[in-house]
């Protein structure tokens, strides 16, 4: 790697001062420090930009602070993956960094290995036991989430009925600290849960990459993704009820019309409520709004994002598209037989090459051992970064209107300006000043000045460019995600320590979907923009979600910046047959709309073939 | 003589390898199978030894041969051998072919003519040993006319005396005068482009990969290594072009109608690194790769042909298939050592990934 041994230190990250402050915004351990100085600068630090690519509010960070104990726990005292130890986080400059923890001393492996042996074929042997209980407990979760009940009003006087005939003994002003307390800890378990069987799966999918290069050196990555994954995971579902919804809107005249209408979704559900047949349809949209319209409009990972429940323009546009192409006699759903069949083929040619018995055996192992585990997967992003956030974003933003009715915050939204142990103490405030009577102030105008201020820091940060490392590259990593998710290689450091060239026309990434295609470019940073998309467009963007699949029906291919083989931009590409190149971080930067380019998926490759008004 | 030594390369299949030799054999195993193999016949070993017995070719070298005294493993006696060499070829090339062998095969050919359509087409006379040995003996390609086509077999018939082969046989211990090979007459594919290619990656024996290598021109281009063809790694089961090199082709080789010889030709600079190939020429050369590993079960090596005239898909010929030679004849060894999907869980558990270089 020449003379450049790493990047800076994060002492030595030159930050804009007008983000001074921005420390106060996340909680101390969760910070850069001189305490654990030797700590920090003997691991290699990058950038999340699969999970956090922007400066992240105080809030939405509880996300993060959730999986760096569940991702490592798992792997460090649960399963016990013998030679790999946690993945830990930091903040600088209001982004978040990652690293994963040296591994154990030689005795600790060898312990680790002992109880990894007996666990993991526990596992695999029983898994389809075991995600019936996952399910089961993580749905109540959900509907324990969804029941929780957050006062919307400090009344004058607490009602009769809390005195007669038993007095309740407590007050609003308990509800409301224990309901946040109860909302963060669910969220915890839910994150908890999250990582039950993924560092397995994971671990899973590497093994039969390594067992198929073995056997076909110059198979691609994209290649045995195809045979893993899966098609009928609950990530497809959202786009599936759209589909089936659409099909009964153009059975029934009046509904298509409707939604073909250029008029908003709420004006939409008015005119339907007022038809029979809209009425009927309504109804059947109502019995899968929860849970299959709680789908993120974008990753779940943040609160601005919105999922379809709360803004249904984002399905109906979808709708709208869809109802338009079922009267011009396309077809909208993915054939899951053809995608079966097309699986099936790859993997019994392969097997069909294999010419030793014993290694035809070996692989068609590694093979069962991987589909049983992988759709772990693909199906927990539905239920906890889709379903489940959407009921917490949801849940926090009654405390924000609480906080709001009394002039403690000026909007919603601002709650998410604040921590998650910040917040318990601003409503401890507000409690107290109704539980001290008539009169008694809170600090409204400490937070108010707070939130403006935050709002400004993030502002700055998000025209601050964060390095993508911090500290020396290390040699070898031994923790599946780093590997896999991330998709933290060799190639990749040396990319990032050459600096991105944004004044070229290639851009490499991920040859994530095989394929090469060709066609105007759809820069969209913002999820709302989604609706902008022609057909024919090669959609570029900084990362994809399983509610954008009715998009993927009408683009040519997909680029992103983050992901690797795994994300959502990969699996659908593949499903749907078109190329894709992800992970390509500067994808969105290098490429404007417009701009003709070619994207080859069997490559990695995305070429600018002709720049927009060029 | 009762025997048949001549044969429509439709007649003859992987079973005839010792009568019409190598090459033809599998061309006609193609043929037979339904790949689409340029038109052509094949003589048979049993023609050579005809042709050198019946015209007292054998003993008139053999008599040549009485005085001849070189060592095989001598470098230095090269130059014997390669006069020796020149004299017998003079001697074959000067013997005519027995009349009622030359009607023979001027009968075949005619049929060759009427089967195209046109008189005096161009055929290439290609040798085809029992045993492989690539590049040994000599193939003429362009030859037109009966009379240029019995002239060239006898002229493939007197290959087995040029130097390298009558070296090839002193030092095996063979005689020397006699080396029965068969001759394929096939019907010349107006090339515009040309190659080979195998069923497998020959870099590191990946089965799941056909390799293709084409230049412009004819494929002696290619076989020669007097090109730098362009390169292609397509995956059989996806079907997916998943690498191209196209290279600075130089020259193609063509015939020149004036001097009646293949040349090199120099390309235009324009053209150099212009892709001889179409994508979809080089997936259709891929399905038919696969089909003809399929048809003889183990992994090969095709030279293959596109027509300047023809549509496209009738525009590919296969003019030759063997079996692949370095990844087919190893060993198949087990690469995962027996074990179970959960011992290389385990296994991959405990390995670490390098990430820096």
């Amino acid at each position: 790697m020449g003379e450049t041994k790493g990047f800076p230190y994060a002492e030595e990250v030159k930050l804009p001062p007008e983000m001074a402050g921005w420390e106060e915004m996340y909680p101390p351990h969760r910070l850069f420090s001189k305490d654990r100085d030797d700590w920090e600068k003997r691991h290699f630090w990058y950038q999340d930009k699969i999970h956090d690519p922007e400066a992240l509010y105080p809030l939405d960070d509880i996300f993060n602070e959730a999986w760096q104990i569940a991702l490592s726990q798992y792997t460090t005292r649960v399963f016990c993956i013998p030679p790999a130890q946690g993945v830990q986080q930091r903040m600088l400059g209001c982004y978040m960094y990652i690293s994963a923890v040296e591994p154990p001393p030689p005795e600790v492996i060898g312990e680790k290995a002992e109880v990894f042996g007996k666990r993991l074929p526990y596992v695999l042997q029983n898994y389809d036991m075991l995600w019936g209980k996952w399910i089961e407990k993580f749905k109540a979760l959900g509907k324990d989430m969804q029941s929780l009940k957050v006062p919307e009003e400090l009344v004058k006087y607490v009602p009769d009925e809390d005195i007669f005939p038993v007095t309740k003994g407590y007050t609003p002003a308990y509800e409301v600290i224990a309901a946040f307390n109860t909302l963060v800890n669910q969220i915890f378990l839910g994150w908890q849960y999250h990582f039950e069987y993924l560092n397995l799966a994971y671990l899973a999918y590497l093994m039969f990459v390594d067992t198929a290069k073995k056997l076909f050196p110059g198979i691609k990555e994209s290649t045995v993704m195809g045979m893993v994954a899966g098609v009928d995971a609950a990530m497809f579902r959202p786009d599936q009820e759209l589909c089936r919804l659409s099909r009964l809107a153009v059975a029934q005249r009046p509904v298509g019309d409707i939604l073909k209408k250029d008029i908003s979704a709420d004006e939409k559900i008015k005119e339907l409520k007022g038809t029979e047949a809209g009425r009927v349809w309504l109804e059947e949209l109502e019995k899968i709004k929860d849970p299959w319209f709680f789908a993120s409009c974008a990753s779940g990972w943040f609160h601005y994002e919105g999922s379809w429940v709360t803004k249904m323009d984002v399905p109906f546009s979808y709708m709208e598209g869809y109802v338009k192409r079922l009267e011009k006699g396309e077809k909208i759903e993915r054939s899951l037989e053809d995608i079966t069949k097309e699986r099936e083929r790859v993997v019994a040619e392969y097997k069909k090459l294999i010419k030793v018995e014993d290694d035809r055996k070996s692989f068609e192992d590694a093979y069962s051992a991987v589909r049983t585990i992988y759709q772990f997967t693909e199906n927990h992003i539905f239920w906890v970064e889709n379903w489940l956030h959407t009921i917490w974003f949801d849940k926090v933003r009654k405390f924000g209107d609480l906080l709001v009715k009394y002039n403690v915050l000026k909007k919603t939204d601002d709650i998410f300006l604040f921590n998650r142990f910040e917040i318990p103490m601003i409503l401890e405030d507000l409690v107290t000043a109704w539980a001290l009577g008539v009169g008694a102030p809170t600090r409204s105008k400490y937070w108010m000045e707070k939130a403006e201020k935050r709002e400004k820091i993030l502002e700055a940060a998000r025209n601050w460019v964060p390095l993508p490392g911090l500290g020396i590259p290390p040699e070898e990593v031994s923790e599946p995600f780093t590997v896999m998710l991330w998709g933290i290689t060799s190639e990749k450091v040396g990319e990032w320590l050459k600096g991105a060239d944004l004044s070229g026309n290639e851009i490499k990434g991920f040859a994530s979907s095989a394929g090469v295609a060709e066609g105007p470019a759809r820069v969209i940073k913002l999820a709302k923009d989604i609706v902008n998309l022609k057909p024919g467009e090669v959609l570029v963007c900084p990362s994809t979600n399983p509610s954008w699949a009715p998009v993927f029906t009408k683009i040519k291919a997909a680029v992103t910046d983050i992901g690797g083989l795994t994300c959502h931009a990969s699996i659908v590409s593949r499903e749907y047959g078109l190329p894709s190149v992800t992970g390509t971080g500067v994808a969105t930067s290098m490429i404007k709309t417009g701009d003709i380019i070619k994207v080859d998926g069997t490559a990695g490759v995305v070429m600018i073939v002709k720049r927009a008004g060029a | 003589m009762a025997e048949k030594w001549i044969y429509r390369l439709k007649e003859v299949g992987q079973e005839h390898n010792d009568i019409v030799g190598k090459k033809c054999a599998n061309l006609g195993e193609l043929t037979k199978a339904g790949f689409h193999v340029p038109p052509g016949f094949a003589l048979g070993v049993d023609a050579y030894c005809r042709f050198m017995k019946e015209t007292e070719a054998s003993q008139r070298i053999l008599k040549y041969l009485e005085d001849f005294k070189a060592d095989p493993h001598n470098l230095e006696d090269t130059l014997k051998y390669e006069k020796a060499s020149q004299d017998i070829r003079e001697i074959v090339e000067a013997i005519k072919m027995p009349s009622d062998m030359e009607e023979i095969v001027k009968g075949y050919y005619k049929e060759l003519c009427k089967l195209a359509g046109c008189e005096n087409i161009y055929v290439a006379t290609r040798s085809a040993g029992p045993t492989s040995h690539p590049g040994q003996y000599e193939t003429y390609l362009n030859v037109s006319g009966t009379d240029d086509v019995v002239f060239n077999v006898v002229r493939v018939w007197s290959s087995t005396f040029n130097t390298r082969s009558i070296i090839a046989r002193a030092r095996l211990d063979m005689p020397l005068h006699h080396d029965p090979i068969g001759v394929a007459v096939l019907t010349m594919v107006d090339a515009k482009a040309a190659g080979v290619m195998f069923t497998v990656n020959p870099v590191n024996g990946d089965e799941s990969k056909v390799a293709i290598e084409g230049s412009f021109g004819y494929g002696e281009a290619v076989v020669s290594g007097n090109v730098t063809p362009d390169r292609y790694l397509v995956d059989k089961i996806g079907l997916m072009i998943e690498e191209r090199v196209i290279s600075d082709k130089g020259n193609e080789f063509v015939y020149n109608p004036e001097t009646k010889e293949m040349e090199y030709k120099e390309l235009p600079p324009d053209q150099r690194r212009v892709q001889c190939l179409e994508d979809r020429e080089v997936l259709e050369l891929t399905r038919l790769a696969k089909k003809v590993e399929e048809h003889f079960g183990c992994p090969q090596d095709v030279e293959w042909s596109i027509s300047r005239s023809l549509p496209f898909p009738e525009s590919i010929f296969l003019v030759q298939a063997r079996p692949e030679s370095v990844w087919g004849k190893k060993k198949k060894e087990s690469v995962l050592g027996k074990k179970t999907g959960l011992e290389m869980l385990l296994e991959k558990a405990m390995t670490p990934t390098k990430v820096r270089a």
